[in-house]
């Protein structure tokens, strides 16, 4: 009876073994995309050129069906009064700081997913709803999306916003770099309204190329800095300012991608599953082990 | 051997008391806010916005609910695995504290995500980079484990005693086969379902501090490090034995029974160098990081690592290794409460407290809501403990040979 | 037969429309303009032109005065959602003369004919090169950086007026007429300007802006560079709450910026620097040699050379009126005709040495004559 109860044990153990590492092929094929194509599109800000008309407020909710009201309200100088972020109803808003160096003009700046290239909500999504296209949108399947709100937690702009407010169905918003309309070969619709094209749309190794020569151009005017070329691995949108990006309230992030730690803590303790099966192994190499000394000291007993 | 005399049998008590009608009201209370939540959307009853999206619910419910739910597992390695048997006179009522925790968990999830009726989408969408993903998964499964390691509990107690009312009663020796029948198959493979708890116990215990890692800068220095989820595996380890002997010593007060002090006084003996451990990494952290700079200003975080430390930490370290505590039911209670409460703190602590997002204006407390649902589920957790103690064979009495074969603990391994 | 003229055509095409990148003419070597404010390589071929990128901003450019420019332009190459625009360019054109002049708006331009925005800036915006803003941005930077300074909101009825409210499609003629004839008032100039400092070399700077743009011959854009129209008009106007401040905080070099390029900085301080108001220049005071009513409105320029440091001029008339020998002066002027005999003399046969500042002598041919008891003709008084 024992003998046979310990080659059932060993028989099972293998299998269940066997039974995860074939989970573990399955899942190194899964999850979500995160192609970083040599010529993804992205976009220059430069907060130098922007004159907060705040159309881009307009052409942002008119493109995703948001409700924008009328474009002429958009006037309106009040709402810089206050900082405002990023929501379900408006996927990007612009806020307006004290003037920067050389120039009595305020500072105008515009705020929405930066799109990063090694983006944090990608890695953190618990199902994958988010994807890093090759044009270097960052998009979410609303379908896939369980409301968890981790993405929210993991992004370091904090942009991704929830409809707290809806009791079904209530969607993670955020910029989608108008997916759709690029698809179409259409700017996107904050690009394609600003009546000074302080937003550039282009590839984004041109758009570092030519922040450089404007910063090397014109260093009165400009911070030598541009924001987003390094900032967590490189992100698909970019800025120029004429001040010093932290009194403009943009995090100070290093230059290692966002979820750098995590995805190798991660892979780590599941590499290839073989920590969790070594650790099943072992456990149950000690529990034979036990039952073993037990039954040899009942046996000695009898 | 001591441990024979011990058997499982369901207590016999009455159920209501004033202490039981107190904690419906509060379930109920829970529960209409929980109507809230599901008529009016989560930021209706909560606090949450797009600055803080996660607070109580993921900080008590599901955080600390995992880590308070570690006896399960660390009763388990020692009454089976390491093969300890005279603990097994405990291994009922922590696999049951366990089981409930967890359903309590999946239950706060549930009512913590906005799309709950999608709450099954892990298991076919999955990515292997997220370590909610790796959390979320073991869970399930664990949960799963947990409710067939709980089984043999529930043909025990009606195998031989199948009895259903009218109609119903011809389905009686089916019934019964099949509960045999489920019975034989389970104490066959029952080791299988024992390491794979503890396995995906080790798994998720730790995934849970790699949640808030990729939360980088947000979260405030003296919490933020590569090592969280080293730590939360330790702490996870520390808390569950004093997380048993804690509802032990509240389970027999409550029922009137004698506290099993001989099995308690031996579990806290190995409670020391266990918190020891926890301790060992958490101070040698955060001298390697040098981030006891911090301490030395004084604000929230400042005060609440403080009182982490010290009182879940440090002071029961020092009770755990006197034997005056450790004999005491009044003392280990205490050491054990402490150490309790202490992980309860280190988790609101580095979901809540360490959490501080760019861009807000007001930093985040606890809404009436979300206060009322978590005591609202504590409550029915007790409950539900309660009424399961009275009518399955969870609690070992000493002398009574009751239950109709002892053979049914765990047979797998005898 | 058919395929060649085509293929020829073709060619002339292409070669039409390559010449037509804002080539500045054949001859444009020989133009007064440095090859280097263009040209990035010593020797530029037609190949590699080796060009600065747009935009130029250190150009020169053909200086008009405001009034000889056109006075309203309509831009409507754009026209979408608004009607077009009428662009009144003169008042502009007045308002930049204190401000970067023609360059503030006509940044690429050679020394060539005025190029349009549409030269470079392209009118879609989706296009391959980026790193030029399109039409419609580089018309909307012109504006907006001194309107938004200017009226502190950029709304954009200022300008433009939506089609659905132009009758009939039309923008109101009256609005044409209104811009066109629109001048910037005339700047008055002050005479005199006293500064408090706080330099410990005298408090007190005492400027004489009526010397320096009159006599002294410099242009207002040679002070005045890039200024705003803030810098004159009330900046609080309209529901603004919160002034623009102007930065008041300079350094050394930018308080004394301006009249360094002029006052060399080895100069003494106390040139300008007193602790009282100085007076203005007096030439009598500072040469030695008062001024006659002639002399006094002129530039200094006029006598003493354009180029810093002024030249130092002797007080011989020969010295600047080269000309004025013998039957070319007009000696009436200086209030004494000569007589018939003595105006067919040469100059130093009475003046001797040429040397007009001493008393004239009579002595080469008169015994005992003298000058002012003799005179060599009739007094008619200084006119």
């Amino acid at each position: 009876m024992s003998g046979k109860s310990r080659r059932d044990f060993l028989k099972k153990s293998a299998l269940v073994g066997a039974g995860i590492a074939g989970l573990s092929t399955s899942s190194a094929k899964a999850g979500p995309k995160n192609i970083l194509s040599e010529d993804r599109m992205g976009v220059l800000v430069d907060t130098t050129v922007c004159i907060g008309c705040r159309q881009c407020e307009w052409a942002c909710k008119e493109a995703h069906d948001l409700p924008a009201g009328d474009l002429e309200s958009y006037k309106n100088r009040e709402v810089f009064d206050n900082m405002r972020r990023p929501d379900h109803t408006a996927l990007t808003v612009v806020n307006e700081y004290s003037p920067g160096k050389s120039s009595n003009l305020p500072v105008d700046v515009k705020v929405q997913c930066m799109h990063c290239d090694h983006p944090a909500c990608v890695s953190a999504c618990i199902v994958g709803a988010f994807t890093k296209h090759e044009n270097g949108a960052v998009t979410w399947d609303t379908d896939m999306c369980i409301g968890c709100r981790y993405c929210m937690a993991a992004c370091p702009f904090q942009i991704p916003a929830f409809e707290y407010d809806k009791a079904l169905n209530p969607k993670i918003m955020k910029c989608d770099f108008c997916y759709d309309r690029t698809k179409e070969g259409k700017l996107p619709a904050c690009v394609s309204i600003c009546p000074v094209e302080a937003l550039t749309y282009g590839t984004r190794t041109e758009l570092v190329k030519i922040a450089r020569e404007r910063i090397k151009k014109d260093p009165d005017r400009y911070v030598d800095h541009i924001y987003g070329e390094y900032e967590v691995g490189g992100t698909s949108w970019m800025y120029l300012t004429s001040k010093d990006f932290a009194e403009l309230d943009f995090p100070k992030l290093g230059n290692n991608p966002a979820p750098g730690v995590s995805e190798s803590i991660q892979h780590g303790i599941f590499a290839y599953f073989v920590p969790p099966v070594s650790l099943y192994a072992l456990l149950g190499g000690i529990m034979w082990m036990t039952k073993r000394r037990k039954e040899l000291d009942e046996e000695e007993k009898l | 051997m001591s441990h024979d005399s011990y058997n499982p049998v369901p207590v016999k008590h009455k159920f209501f008391t004033p202490g039981v009608v107190g904690l419906i009201i509060i379930a109920v209370n829970g529960l209409v806010f929980l109507m809230g939540r599901f008529f009016f959307g989560i930021g209706s009853v909560t606090n949450l916005n797009n600055q803080y999206p996660w607070g109580l619910w993921i900080g008590v419910d599901v955080a600390a609910g995992v880590a308070l739910a570690a006896g399960g597992f660390t009763t388990a390695a020692l009454g089976h695995i390491i093969h300890k048997e005279e603990y097994h006179a405990i291994v009922r009522s922590a696999l049951l504290t366990a089981m409930l925790g967890y359903t309590f968990v999946a239950l706060g999830v549930f009512v913590d995500i906005g799309r709950w009726y999608f709450i099954w989408h892990p298991l076919i969408m999955w990515n292997g980079s997220s370590a909610l993903f790796e959390v979320g998964i073991c869970v399930m499964i664990y949960l799963t484990v947990l409710y067939i390691e709980f089984l043999p509990i529930v043909t025990e107690r009606f195998i031989g005693r199948v009895n259903l009312p009218g109609i119903l009663s011809k389905l009686n020796k089916p019934v019964d086969k099949l509960l045999r029948a489920l019975d034989r198959g389970l104490s066959k493979t029952m080791f299988v379902f024992i390491i794979a708890g503890v396995v995906l116990s080790t798994l998720h215990q730790s995934s849970l501090g790699t949640l808030m890692i990729i939360a980088g800068p947000k979260m405030h220095p003296l919490w933020q490090t590569p090592i969280l989820p080293l730590l939360f595996l330790l702490s996870a380890i520390s808390v569950g034995f004093p997380m048993v002997i804690f509802e032990s010593l509240i389970a027999a007060r409550s029922l009137g029974l004698k506290p099993e002090m001989h099995i308690l006084s031996r579990l806290g003996s190995m409670i020391a160098p266990l918190l020891g451990i926890y301790l060992a990494f958490k101070i040698g952290d955060m001298f390697i990081r040098e981030t006891f700079v911090y301490l030395t200003e004084f604000n929230t975080a400042s005060v609440m690592f403080t009182i982490e430390v010290l009182f879940g930490v440090i002071i029961p370290l020092r009770m755990f290794l006197s034997t005056k505590v450790l004999k005491s039911p009044l003392f280990i209670f205490i050491a054990s409460s402490l150490v309790v409460f202490g992980v309860l703190i280190n988790r609101i602590n580095n979901f809540v407290v360490a959490y501080t997002p760019p861009y807000s204006s007001s930093s985040y407390f606890p809404s009436y809501g979300e206060i009322s649902v978590t005591l609202g589920f504590v409550a029915m957790l007790v409950l539900a403990y309660r009424f399961i103690v009275l009518n399955f064979p969870v609690i070992s009495l000493p002398g009574k040979a009751t239950a109709p074969k002892t053979k049914y603990t765990i047979r797998g391994i005898k | 037969m058919m395929k060649k003229i085509i293929s020829l055509l073709l060619v002339l095409f292409i070669t039409i429309t390559i010449q037509a990148q804002q080539s500045p003419g054949k001859d444009h070597s020989k133009l007064k303009v440095d090859c280097s404010t263009c040209h990035i390589c010593d020797v530029p071929t037609k190949s590699d032109p080796c060009l600065i990128q747009c935009p130029r901003e250190k150009i020169t450019t053909v200086y008009q005065k405001p009034e000889q420019t056109p006075e309203l332009i309509t831009i409507d190459q754009l026209s979408d959602r608004y009607g077009p625009v009428y662009f009144s360019h003169k008042i502009h054109a007045q308002m930049s003369e204190m401000s970067g002049g023609c360059e503030t708006c006509h940044h690429h331009n050679t020394s060539g004919p005025i190029l349009k925005c549409s030269t470079c800036h392209s009118s879609t915006r989706k296009r391959d090169n980026v790193s030029v803003p399109d039409l419609k941005a580089a018309y909307h930077r012109q504006c907006m950086d001194c309107h938004r300074e200017w009226s502190h909101d950029n709304g954009c009825n200022t300008c433009h007026t939506l089609k659905k409210d132009l009758k009939n499609g039309k923008q109101d003629p009256n609005l044409q007429k209104k811009y066109a004839g629109k001048n910037h008032p005339v700047v008055l100039e002050p005479t005199k300007l006293v500064y408090e400092t706080n330099s410990d070399k005298g408090k007190i700077v005492t400027f004489y802006h009526d010397d320096h743009t009159k006599k002294f011959g410099l242009k207002c854009t040679t002070c005045h560079k890039q200024e705003s129209c803030t810098k004159c008009h009330d900046v609080n106007r309209k529901d603004n709450k919160q002034p623009i401040k102007v930065i008041t905080k300079r350094t050394f070099e930018e308080q004394h910026k301006n009249c360094i390029s002029c006052h060399k900085k080895t100069e003494n301080c106390s040139k300008c620097h007193s602790n009282k108001v100085l007076e203005p220049f007096d030439h009598a005071k500072k040469t030695g040699w008062p001024l006659n009513k002639y002399h006094i409105n002129l530039s200094c320029v006029k006598c003493h050379g354009s180029a810093q440091p002024y030249k130092k001029v002797d007080n011989k008339c020969l010295s600047c009126h080269k000309s004025w020998f013998d039957g070319k002066f007009k000696h009436s002027v200086t209030g004494l005709q000569l007589d018939e005999i003595h105006i067919e003399l040469s100059c130093d046969d009475c003046h001797s040495d040429n040397n007009f500042a001493v008393k004239p002598t009579c002595s080469s041919c008169h015994d005992d004559y003298s000058y002012p008891k003799q005179k060599p003709g009739k007094v008619i008084g200084k006119k």
